[in-house]
């Protein structure tokens, strides 16, 4: 027959839904939070995932080296090349300027990470080559 | 005030005008019939079927019969007609208090009109009332105008079924308006669930395609290391891009038909160009060339050539 005070009851909902409102509020913080944390992460994959692939990417490196030195005006030219994990090295003692300029214009217009390079005149039409790409 | 009769489940009869001291055990389950010294009842008949909807006509019947007060209101069948009960809660309430009985230990609330309906002659109640059934309504009667008058035995009393609840607190707030109030408060108590569970799932939901972003682009577990690893890209990706431009700038320098560029040379993130028949002083025409585009460098000279060192 004991009934609870219906002011009781009032305060108890109106707590109630106090915290309520402030678990609401919290969810909405996280969820504004999440978005901005998920946008950031897409932009910083894309940013990071470009760049890896043209920096970073040794097969498409090597192919696209492989392509630029496989040409007959380079053949001839007779590079000496090593790779390894980490790189390759291009290098010629005396390379002819015309060869020297088809080279050199493929690998300065792509993405290659040179970490080191020496140009050296010999003579008009002649010149010394060490060259390193990273990968 | 009270009488007490022994019974498996005690049985009070509750009269505002008994000086009977009352005698129960504490805890036990109380059943209380109310004296019609503490009800307003009405035997009518009505134009409907059901107890329901006459419950809804109960406030405009005891209208103008009632005094002042804040009163509760009940209804049952009785043959063709019905009997209609008004009584004040917190009147009773105060009585009970009065009496010493908590509200926890009462099992079940009677009106005397119920439970005395077969009532033959006259019961007294108290020092100067008894009760007598008069056209099937119990009335209460000054005992002095009763020639015979019996005690109240509750002994062997069958108990009806109808019984009230007494509204505690009544008399703060109707039910009506109680029940709205929590209503809209339950609703909105309601409505905030849906938006968290709403906003929880989208925060998930978010997570998951955050998580989804991470596999597919094989990012690191952290976004201090994946901001880490973008940062050593853009260094390298930045002195790439410099590198070309300073040799650019020196390719397609105007040179005098005597100069040339004897030495391209990049290492350690430091880029050396030597141009020969350059001597001190006349490196003007070289200089202006690289100023205008912004290089920054140094120069050195050895014989008759000029070395310009940048940092990239």
């Amino acid at each position: 027959m004991n009934q609870i005070n219906p002011l009781q009851i009032g305060a108890l909902l109106v707590v109630i839904i106090a915290f309520l409102f402030f678990k609401l509020s919290g969810v909405k913080a996280e969820l504004v939070e999440a978005n901005a944390s998920y946008k950031m992460s897409e932009k910083l994959a894309v940013e990071v995932s470009s760049l890896k692939s043209v920096y970073s990417n040794k097969k498409k490196t090597k192919d696209a080296i492989n392509r630029i030195l496989s040409q007959s005006s380079l053949k001839a030219a007779a590079l000496n090349v090593k790779r390894d994990k980490k790189s390759v090295k291009i290098s010629s003692k005396s390379i002819e300027t015309k060869a020297l300029n088809s080279l050199m214009g493929k690998i300065l217009n792509g993405s290659y990470n040179i970490t080191n390079l020496k140009i050296k005149t010999l003579s008009k039409t002649k010149a010394s080559l060490e060259m390193e790409i990273k990968w | 005030m009270f009488m007490t009769f022994k019974r498996s489940s005690t049985t009070l009869f509750l009269d505002p005008n008994s000086e009977t001291i009352v005698e129960f055990e504490k805890g036990e389950k109380l059943n209380i019939i109310l004296s019609p010294s503490l009800y307003w009842v009405k035997k009518q008949a009505l134009p409907v079927k059901s107890v329901r909807e006459v419950k809804k006509l109960l406030v405009s019947i005891f209208e103008d019969s009632l005094p002042e007060g804040h009163y509760s209101y009940t209804a049952y069948k009785h043959g063709d007609q019905f009997l209609l009960f008004a009584y004040e809660d917190k009147k009773i309430i105060s009585l009970l208090n009065a009496k010493g009985i908590n509200l926890v230990d009462i099992g079940s609330i009677y009106f005397a009109q119920n439970e005395f309906s077969s009532l033959e002659g006259a019961v007294t109640l108290n020092a100067t009332q008894s009760m007598y059934l008069k056209d099937e309504l119990l009335v209460l009667a000054p005992s002095a105008w009763i020639s015979e008058s019996k005690e109240l035995d509750l002994e062997n009393i069958e108990l009806s079924k109808q019984t009230i609840k007494l509204q505690q607190f009544g008399h703060i707030v109707d039910n009506s308006s109680l029940y709205k109030i929590g209503a809209i408060l339950v609703i909105l108590a309601i409505i905030l669930l849906v938006e968290i569970f709403v906003a929880s799932s989208k925060r998930d939901g978010v997570v998951e395609l955050q998580d989804a972003v991470f596999s597919k682009y094989k990012l690191q577990s952290t976004m201090f290391q994946n901001e880490s690893t973008k940062s050593k890209y853009n260094t390298i990706h930045k002195a790439q891009t410099k590198l070309r431009e300073h040799i650019a700038a020196f390719l397609t320098m105007k040179l005098k038909v005597t100069q040339k560029i004897t030495l391209i040379e990049y290492k350690n993130r430091v880029l050396y160009v030597t141009v020969s028949d350059i001597s001190k002083g006349h490196e003007r025409s070289v200089t202006s060339q690289l100023d205008s585009k912004g290089i920054k460098y140094k120069v050195s000279y050895n014989d008759d050539s000029m070395k310009v060192e940048m940092k990239i």
